[in-house]
């Protein structure tokens, strides 16, 4: 099969390749948005690079969504610019900004056909209507809904909806691509497939891409990068290896994955140093080992810590098991593979928690 | 560009033409009425000093309210039931009922009020029968006194309690029901404490435009009733036509707009909540008052509990007969209200075919004279060519300014939209004979009397309010996010509109632009008052007819506007229904494939 490469436009005067390739597409500069009294977006300063994929990640009600919608311009900063591709886009309304955007509910045209819906940002560009048709076929073909061209977006399963959005946001090759919650209304299993759809698209488009969503999950999988959003405020930026490894903050910590925190409420943390003052020592459960009371610590002994407990609760879950440990005043999670030959605890037995010292991160409280 | 884009921008702007036409057809008008009542510029009571002073005038007062309040009552203890077994029904006998109740309310007012007058006259229906199988001697006074007033008034409002209480009952979670039913309320406490306050919005609305439509509509009392039934709004009428004493006008229908107000008032609090606050404060200072009584009544009802369960048992296996019983009394209940509806028509349909020299039932014999008759004469279809005209200028009219105030007003904040959509609806919110006062007053100003436009203005001020009322509700369901995505994909404000929110809020304005027509075919209050001599409509010259010589060629004009209605159905059905995406016959085989 030929493949056809748009050719990017020529490098302007002293521009590198090297920059091009890794020159911010999108920049938000100290942007705050506030409705009446109450800030959605409170200085929110981030860059995206071209063709990279940022996922916006927070609770409901974090000013992930505004941050959005001011992006596409369907709302304009109280404060502070965005630009794109280094122009600042304050006067520029939303028709103008060549952005595809898939909305939560995908915001299919309900009075037309799916062809119809395809061409639409075709035409909207004044593409020629052959023109037009022969994209729309082959566009149809590679999110596999060639048969489906003339049915009303009613008549379709939630993922080819899905599918329908994703093909109209990109149809018309805009070089930024906005997924607002694009997998929040999708069952599980339809879910990580759509997530694989969405990756293979990213990286056969190569578009900027920033998605918006409140699923870990799908922002670990999915993404470059990862934006944590709380009370409109970033709480943390990295990649998502990163980003779980070593939050930065006892709220990013929590969002993302489970966490054990070794606060003095509940634990004496006993450390070679002080603790680094309002910083809280975390351990994540899989690191965690459960073991026996008798069960002898092993050789390396000096990098390990161990503490002894009673289990309250076992759950099952399919692949691992987890266990709620009493340990003092507080309860610690841990969690152990099944299948891995190691001895099930029940609740009440005592067991014996240990870890490695360098497993334990210290987080903002 | 930018500032023409900001322009646009402000949605505001969008009410304009909706708001001009108001303020200068009824607007200013009313409030200069209200001056004149006011005796400006002294300003001083004495024109209602005056009003309450005469002895005639309270009489007049006391007996419109009486007379809307029974009707009302009536409508209230007729229509609660029949919504209540409308919604109960199966979905498809659900829509038919629906439809039953629809006919009557899109037939034409005049042709429903004349069918009472055949039936109910000496020679009418009723007193025929009576007389043939013998139980009178002579024909019983029916027509003519309260009791006729009060049969044509529940058949004209009786659709206008029942379609809001259907729509807010349908708006009821069945599973409430159902979940009363199972923490082991009866079906009737499952009723009352559970279904009934949450019908009561729809009551609210129901009573309301009830009651205030009886307040103005002084057209079936006036037909129906004897001189001991005249109403306010029949009084101010017959004033605007013969004296014309301007302080009398103002005076009597501002007292007619605080009677209006004073429901509103009272209604206008939310009744459930406060009805909630009630109770639960009632509750409370009563068991402060006997704090044992409580244990008393647990304890009780523990040593209740063997005796209940058994008889829940016992009923789960005998309540069959009983539902049995209720369900015959429901259809019999509903079969009755609907043929109260529907028969009138009927009658009028099936006389209007009578080959005699006067109107009777059963016809001697079939005949189209009087179709030929209608046809035949100029003066009739000339004041239907009249009145297709003025319908099909105020539709248009009353579409366009309507539709963009819609659209206005749905991009402004909800507290500002609330106030501005009540204002826009004040037309068909205040009793009618207010309005045609007012819009008198304005088109005397314009010099429009007796001219076409003034009559297109006079009913574009009450179309606009029925278009933004339907628009309004095709836009709450309106997914403002599919603007959004066809910006995103480049479509600016223009195309937008045309390729995205013009097709999916067309069905809305369509049923919209049927409702104006609608009511401008049907309106003869304001229409009488502001016609002069010049102009005739088919409903007032339908209105003349039947106050002085009954013309048998009515019957057939009758028949010929019950057969509307069913059009009208046939178009919304078309509209609204229709509107929903088709199912493309390929699309079952590739779900095969």
């Amino acid at each position: 099969m030929l493949v056809k490469i748009p050719l990017p436009a020529p490098l302007a005067e002293g521009e590198t390749l090297e920059e091009r390739l890794t020159s911010a597409e999108i920049e938000f500069r100290n942007v705050t948005k506030r409705y009446g009294e109450v800030a959605a977006v409170k200085d929110f300063s981030l860059t995206v690079r071209r063709g990279e994929f940022l996922t916006i990640l927070g609770p409901s009600g974090s000013g992930k969504t505004t941050a959005l919608m001011l992006l596409a311009g369907f709302a304009s900063p109280s404060e502070g610019e965005i630009l794109i591709a280094g122009k600042s886009v304050a006067a520029v309304p939303s028709y103008r900004r060549d952005q595809g955007i898939v909305f939560q509910n995908y915001a299919l045209f309900p009075h037309l056909t799916v062809s119809r819906n395809l061409e639409f940002p075709l035409e909207m560009r004044g593409v020629k209507a052959h023109e037009r048709s022969k994209r729309v076929e082959r566009m149809l073909e590679r999110v596999h809904l060639s048969d489906f061209r003339q049915r009303m977006p009613s008549q379709l399963s939630g993922g080819q909806q899905q599918r329908v959005a994703l093909a109209r946001a990109l149809i018309a090759d805009p070089p930024i691509l906005l997924l607002d919650e694009p997998l929040g209304a999708l069952d599980r299993n339809l879910r990580e497939q759509m997530q694989g759809e969405i990756k293979s698209l990213h990286k056969e488009f190569g578009k900027t891409t920033i998605c918006v969503t409140h699923d870990q999950e799908e922002a670990l999988t999915l993404s470059d990068r990862i934006v944590v959003m709380r009370d409109g405020r970033i709480e943390q930026t990295d990649t998502p290896e990163a980003l779980y490894d070593r939050p930065a903050t006892r709220f990013v910590a929590n969002f993302l994955g489970e966490a054990n925190i070794l606060d003095d409420a509940d634990f004496k943390v006993e450390s070679d140093n002080e603790l680094p003052a309002g910083t809280v020592a975390m351990i994540r459960p899989e690191r965690i080992c459960i073991a026996d009371q008798a069960a002898r610590m092993r050789a390396d002994a000096q990098q390990r810590q161990a503490v002894t407990g009673t289990v309250v609760d076992m759950i099952y879950a399919g692949p691992l098991r987890k266990y709620h440990v009493r340990v003092g005043s507080g309860v610690l999670i841990t969690r152990q593979h099944v299948g891995s030959g190691q001895k099930i605890f029940q609740p009440g037995d005592e067991v014996r928690l240990e870890w490695l010292r360098s497993d334990l991160r210290f987080v903002r409280a | 560009m930018t500032r023409f884009r900001k322009l646009g921008q402000m949605p505001i702007w969008l009410t304009v033409p909706a708001f001009g036409i108001l303020l200068i057809v009824f607007g200013i008008p009313i409030l200069r009425l209200l001056l004149t009542s006011l005796n400006a510029p002294a300003l001083s009571v004495a024109n209602y000093h005056a009003f309450f002073g005469q002895a005639a005038n309270i009489r007049l007062l006391v007996q419109t309210v009486e007379i809307s309040v029974v009707a009302t009552a009536i409508c209230v203890i007729i229509g609660y039931p029949t919504a209540y077994l409308i919604v109960a029904a199966s979905k498809r006998l659900r829509m038919v009922l629906l439809v039953l109740v629809l006919i009557p309310y899109l037939t034409s007012l005049l042709a429903r009020t004349y069918a009472w007058i055949v039936i109910l006259g000496d020679n009418g229906l009723v007193n025929k029968l009576l007389l043939d199988i013998g139980l009178i001697s002579s024909p019983l006074q029916l027509l003519y006194n309260r009791f006729s007033v009060y049969v044509g008034m529940v058949h004209v409002m009786l659709p206008l309690m029942i379609l809001p209480l259907v729509s807010v009952m349908l708006g009821i979670d069945k599973s409430l029901m159902a979940a009363a039913r199972s923490m082991g309320a009866r079906p009737f406490a499952a009723f009352w404490r559970v279904f009934f306050p949450l019908s009561l919005p729809g009551v609210r609305s129901g009573v309301l435009l009830v009651f205030i439509l009886c307040l103005g509509f002084y057209i079936t009392p006036a037909a129906l009733g004897g001189l001991g039934d005249a109403m306010l709004s029949t009084f101010i009428a017959a004033q605007v036509k013969s004296t014309f004493n301007i302080k009398l006008i103002a005076t009597s229908a501002f007292v007619l707009l605080a009677i209006a107000g004073i429901l509103l008032f009272m209604l206008g609090l939310d009744l459930s909540s406060r009805h909630h606050r009630a109770a639960k404060k009632e509750r409370t200072s009563w068991q402060r008052r006997v704090p044992s009584f409580g244990t008393l009544a647990r304890y009780l009802n523990e040593l209740a509990a063997p005796y209940r369960a058994k008889r829940w048992t016992a009923e789960l296996f005998q309540a069959r007969d009983e539902i049995y019983l209720t369900k015959q009394i429901g259809a019999a209940f509903v079969v009755l209200v609907m043929s109260f509806l529907l028969f009138p028509g009927a009658i009028v349909m099936i006389m209007s075919f009578s080959a005699g020299a006067y109107l009777e039932f059963p016809p001697s014999g079939f005949s189209l004279q009087w179709y030929r008759s209608f046809f035949g004469d100029a003066s009739w279809t000339g004041a239907a060519w009249t009145s297709i005209q003025i319908g099909i200028a105020v539709t248009i009219l009353s579409t366009i300014v309507g539709t963009l105030a819609a659209l206005g007003l749905s991009r402004t904040s909800p507290g500002l939209r609330s106030v501005l959509t009540m204002a826009i609806l004040t037309p068909i919110t205040i009793p009618l004979i207010v309005v045609g006062i007012a819009v008198f007053l304005a088109l005397v100003n314009l010099g429009l009397i007796g001219s076409k436009s003034g009559i297109v203005l006079a009913h574009s001020i009450g179309a606009i309010g029925y278009v933004v009322v339907i628009v309004s509700a095709t836009l709450a369901n309106f997914d403002r996010r599919l603007e959004q995505a066809a910006k995103s994909m480049r479509a600016g404000p223009v195309p937008t509109f045309r390729r995205v929110t013009l097709p999916l809020i067309l069905p809305g304005i369509l049923g919209g632009a049927v409702f104006a027509f609608i009511h401008s075919f049907d309106e003869v209050v304001i229409t009488s008052l502001v016609s002069g001599f010049s102009i005739r409509t088919l409903p007032l010259k339908m209105w003349e007819n039947i106050r002085h010589a009954i013309d048998p060629t009515i019957a057939a004009v009758s028949s010929l506007l019950m057969l509307l209605p069913v059009l009208w159905i046939i178009a919304i059905y078309f509209m609204w229904w229709r509107a929903r995406p088709k199912h493309v016959p390929t699309a079952a085989t590739a779900d095969i494939g």
